[in-house]
């Protein structure tokens, strides 16, 4: 099977490649192995601020309502955080008091949303909070089984009895001007958080949750969408286990699902993500890059790979693949003519690409421009 | 009588003090035990948690060999939803000399433990996990024990008899009137709240830290603090107690515990200064996964969750404060008799496995100063929740058709699962995945374990013990205690102190697919949740 690029890893950078190659009317094929950051995305797109107008289209393309603008955000444990670039469920305010009184409603069982932290967060700006919990015949089934009252369990229940929710939160309602919901509306339907705003009188603020994360989730869904409808072939849980190298050039990737057919390419972009991705991978004495063996900048002492401190920078985590400035990998001293490195597989390596999710846009971009520019069409 | 007045007052709440502080209450007299930190904070809750036969004691210590068996048959009776009766081999490898074996085998008996040497056909079938290239095994009544439990249960037995706690209240200093000892003062390291306590007898039962609180009291123990360090796997790849048939060496006993576990240990002098933050070096780590390797060789592709270490108080066994004479036996110190000191008793050295034999020497020294004749009745007496010995049996008994939750529950808590409100669907949602506890098992131990932070929750229930280290039920468990102190700004603070706690554990394995989660768990803590 031959592509003009083949992107291994299929979150948020390799689809943003993926979308803006096809878009270009490039063949491309996606290789997949499933859970992907997105699967724990805050909602906002970290590093990332007012966005270029390409970024606004792709996402608008793809059925996503982004916005930006100066202020901050509610975080799920009632601290605030500067504003970045965010999906629509996420609320931007000018100012940490946004409301006077807020009412705080939750799932009657449901563990991961923090209605106590966002009160106490709240109260210290002078918002006068008030915790409440509903609950819905519709959700009992999952009560009876302790362990799955998770937000990806009940969201598809709440797309569709988001309106007796409604109902049953403007019975608690009394005076407040803000309502502060879990973020697990919307999984499926994401015309839901939309129509809760308009028929709940009172400012809507849907705060984060433990993951899995339903906006994230839903934005890989659709994103995943965009690039099938324009043609792309997304190869889900298959994972690229080695490829064919020679002189400096990637002819094909081995995976763990086609066999013997190796998927050939002219360009080749690896986006598989950090350690969770399983992009890179460790042992006690060293941190590879698994698929192409590329070359990994990180301390060989194993003790300066860790803060010992858990709240602080931790070392490892800035660890990444080495890249020319075109985001051509190196392995073994070598660039790689036709082998990009994009998204958090580059660590900190690129600090002038942001990190997280801007970093992930930010280089899945400059790749796919120099493809467009160089590589072979 | 005075509110603040005892007939005797505890320093220590490891096992050895909250053993001793129950057999004291069940004799009648009014106690007060004293902890500067959390219940089993210290050696107890930082060993193997083996439930030792004697046999690895056997053949160069047969005294300890005797209290051993003895305790391990007692605490089977008493303490039985504390201990999983998995018996254990001692395994021969070719390099092994495997003429130890008869002599090894003849010093259990003498000693009273039930050794039986089995074919190693036999035991590849009872325990698959073994090194299958042994060449001898012999089968012993060792087992496992959860050492939290046992010292929650302890505790609570206490408080049942009349006993009261303060956990997190650091001894000051000593009152004294003449050459007694009288009282102490006390100062609460949440709080800052500093009280005075008075009894006529005080018992110092603060193991390595023991040397200090002598020296408070102006007595002289000689201690010497001996790190042991351990690793704890993510699976139960054993079913049996695993150790090696020679003499005893390091990372030479693997013991399986509840859905874990655990390769030790080493034994390293460490300077006092250290004993409040032993850590787990690389070196440590590396001989740990190659010698439990030897004992199953699946260790070395099993995921490690956790790396610690323990202090043993070894005590100069004749009094002598040289040292010269180190004694890994029990020792009970009457200070008047020994240093003109009056009021004031040690007990010290010994093990997890003879906790109870040393309470009853310390009560019985307590009580021969208090002029009282009771007898001891902790061998016979089952802890709470230990009054049925079946788990299974338990959970029937309490709920008609157990969840598999509460079936953990059950094993957890033994009888006292009874205590968990139920009705209130909410109760059953569960907090913890991996260990499968339940919003109504934690909300129990808050209401009656006396829980501070999330640590000392885990210490209770195994809330963020499992393989997520606390990644997913951390912020679950913290919004309950928000409940309970009515404090959230409190409970913040507490959950990256808990975090902090599980980081210290992790990082010094942290590869493979514990520097996956730790990768996650960074990143959904500073990012996602905003902490």
């Amino acid at each position: 099977m031959k592509f003009n690029s083949v992107i291994i890893g299929g979150g948020l950078a390799g689809l943003v490649a993926g979308i803006s190659l096809q878009k270009e009317g490039l063949s491309t094929a996606i290789i997949s192995t499933g859970q992907n950051a997105l699967h724990f995305f805050s909602g906002s797109f970290e590093s990332l601020r007012e966005p270029a107008p390409r970024i606004a289209e792709l996402f608008s393309e793809a059925g996503i309502g982004i916005h930006y603008s100066e202020g901050v955000r509610l975080m799920p444990l009632g601290t605030f955080r500067e504003a970045a670039l965010s999906l629509d469920d996420v609320s931007i305010f000018p100012t940490s008091h946004f409301a006077r009184k807020a009412l705080i409603v939750g799932v009657t069982g449901y563990q991961d949303f923090f209605g106590s932290f966002l009160a106490e967060g709240l109260e210290k700006k002078g918002i006068q909070c008030r915790l409440r919990n509903f609950s819905l015949p519709e959700l009992d089934t999952f009560r009876q089984s302790a362990g799955e009252m998770r937000s990806v369990q009940i969201a598809p229940i709440l797309d569709r009895v988001w309106e007796s929710a409604v109902r049953e939160i403007r019975v608690l309602l009394k005076d407040e001007d803000a309502v502060i919901l879990p973020q697990i509306f919307g999984f499926q339907d994401i015309s839901v958080p939309g129509k809760i705003r308009r028929e709940i009188p009172a400012k809507v603020v849907f705060a984060g949750t433990m993951p899995p994360s339903v906006p994230g989730i839903r934005t890989q869904r659709l994103l995943k969408r965009r690039y099938e409808t324009l043609g792309g072939t997304y190869l889900a849980g298959d994972e690229a286990l080695s490829a064919h190298v020679h002189k400096g050039t990637v002819h094909s990737i081995v995976t763990k699902n086609l066999d013997s057919h190796y998927l050939e390419a002219d360009n080749f972009i690896l986006a598989s993500g950090g350690f969770f991705s399983k992009g890179m991978k460790s042992n006690p004495f060293q941190i590879l890059e698994p698929v192409f063996g590329l070359d990994v900048e990180f301390a060989s002492d194993r003790n300066d790979w860790y803060d010992p401190d858990f709240m602080k920078d931790q070392p490892y985590m800035g660890y990444g693949v080495r890249t020319d400035s075109s985001l051509r990998a190196i392995a073994g001293g070598e660039m790689m003519e036709n082998l990009f490195a994009v998204g958090s597989i580059l660590g900190g390596t690129r600090p002038e690409l942001g990190s997280g999710a801007g970093l992930a846009i930010r280089s899945a971009l400059a790749a796919v421009d120099e493809i467009l520019k160089t590589g072979k069409r | 009588m005075n509110a603040n007045e005892y007939d005797v007052i505890i320093i220590g709440g490891g096992i050895t003090g909250a053993g001793t502080q129950r057999d004291c209450a069940m004799r009648g007299l009014r106690t007060l035990l004293i902890e500067r930190s959390d219940i089993a904070t210290g050696a107890t809750g930082r060993n193997h948690g083996l439930l030792h036969s004697g046999a690895r004691y056997a053949v160069n210590d047969a005294e300890s060999a005797e209290e051993c068996i003895k305790e391990n048959m007692i605490l089977k009776r008493i303490a039985s939803h504390c201990i999983d009766e998995t018996d254990g081999l001692f395994i021969t490898l070719p390099e092994d000399d495997l003429s130890y074996q008869q002599v090894f085998v003849d010093s259990c008996r003498k000693a009273g433990i039930g050794a039986e040497i089995i074919d190693p056909d036999l035991a590849r079938r009872l325990e698959p996990s073994v090194n299958p290239d042994l060449i001898g095994a012999v089968r012993v009544p060792d087992g496992s024990v959860d050492p939290f439990r046992l010292c929650a249960a302890n505790m609570l037995d206490a408080k049942l008899h009349g006993g009261q706690v303060r956990l997190h209240s650091e001894v000051t200093g000593f009152i004294r009137e003449g050459d007694a000892i009288c009282g102490v003062r006390t100062r609460n390291r949440i709080s800052g709240e500093c009280e005075e306590f008075r009894a006529p007898v005080i018992v110092n039962a603060c193991g390595i830290w023991g040397q200090h609180i002598a020296e408070l009291a102006g007595v002289k123990v000689g201690m010497f603090p001996a790190k042991g360090a351990l690793l704890i796997f993510a699976h139960r790849v054993n079913n049996m107690v695993i150790n090696r048939c020679r003499k005893p060496s390091n990372a030479d006993i693997l013991v399986p515990g509840d859905t874990v576990c655990v390769i030790g240990t080493t034994s390293t002098r460490i300077p006092f200064e250290e004993c409040d933050h032993v850590a787990v070096t690389p070196d440590e780590v590396t001989l740990l996964i190659t010698e439990g390797a030897k004992l199953a060789p699946s260790l070395s592709s099993t995921r490690i969750l956790r790396a610690y270490a323990g202090v043993r108080p070894l005590v100069s066994a004749d009094n002598d404060p040289s040292g010269r004479n180190i004694s890994r036996g029990i020792v009970c110190l009457d200070h008047e008799t020994r240093d003109g000191l009056k009021g004031f008793i040690t007990i010290t050295g010994g093990k997890l496995m003879t906790y109870r034999l040393m309470a009853e020497m310390a009560t019985d020294a307590v009580c021969r100063k208090l002029n009282v004749d009771k007898p001891c009745r902790t061998a016979e007496t089952p802890l709470p929740g230990s009054e049925e010995r079946s788990y299974e049996a338990v959970a029937r008994k309490i709920w008609e058709k157990p969840s598999m939750a509460q079936k953990a529950a059950a094993a957890r808590m033994g009888t006292s699962a009874s205590r968990i409100r139920t009705g209130d669907r909410s109760d059953e949602a569960l907090i913890c995945e991996c260990e499968e506890v339940s919003v109504g098992e934690i909300n129990d131990a808050i209401d009656r374990l006396e829980v501070s932070s999330l640590t000392d929750l885990r210490r209770r229930t195994r809330v963020g013990m499992g393989t997520c280290q606390g990644e997913f039920c951390a912020c679950r468990a913290a919004g309950l205690l928000a409940k309970a102190h009515g404090c959230v700004e409190r409970e913040r603070g507490d959950l990256v102190d808990f975090m902090r706690e599980r980081w210290k554990g992790n990082f010094p394995i942290g590869w493979g697919d514990t520097m996956r989660e730790a990768e996650y768990t960074q990143w959904v803590y500073k990012h996602v949740l905003g902490l």
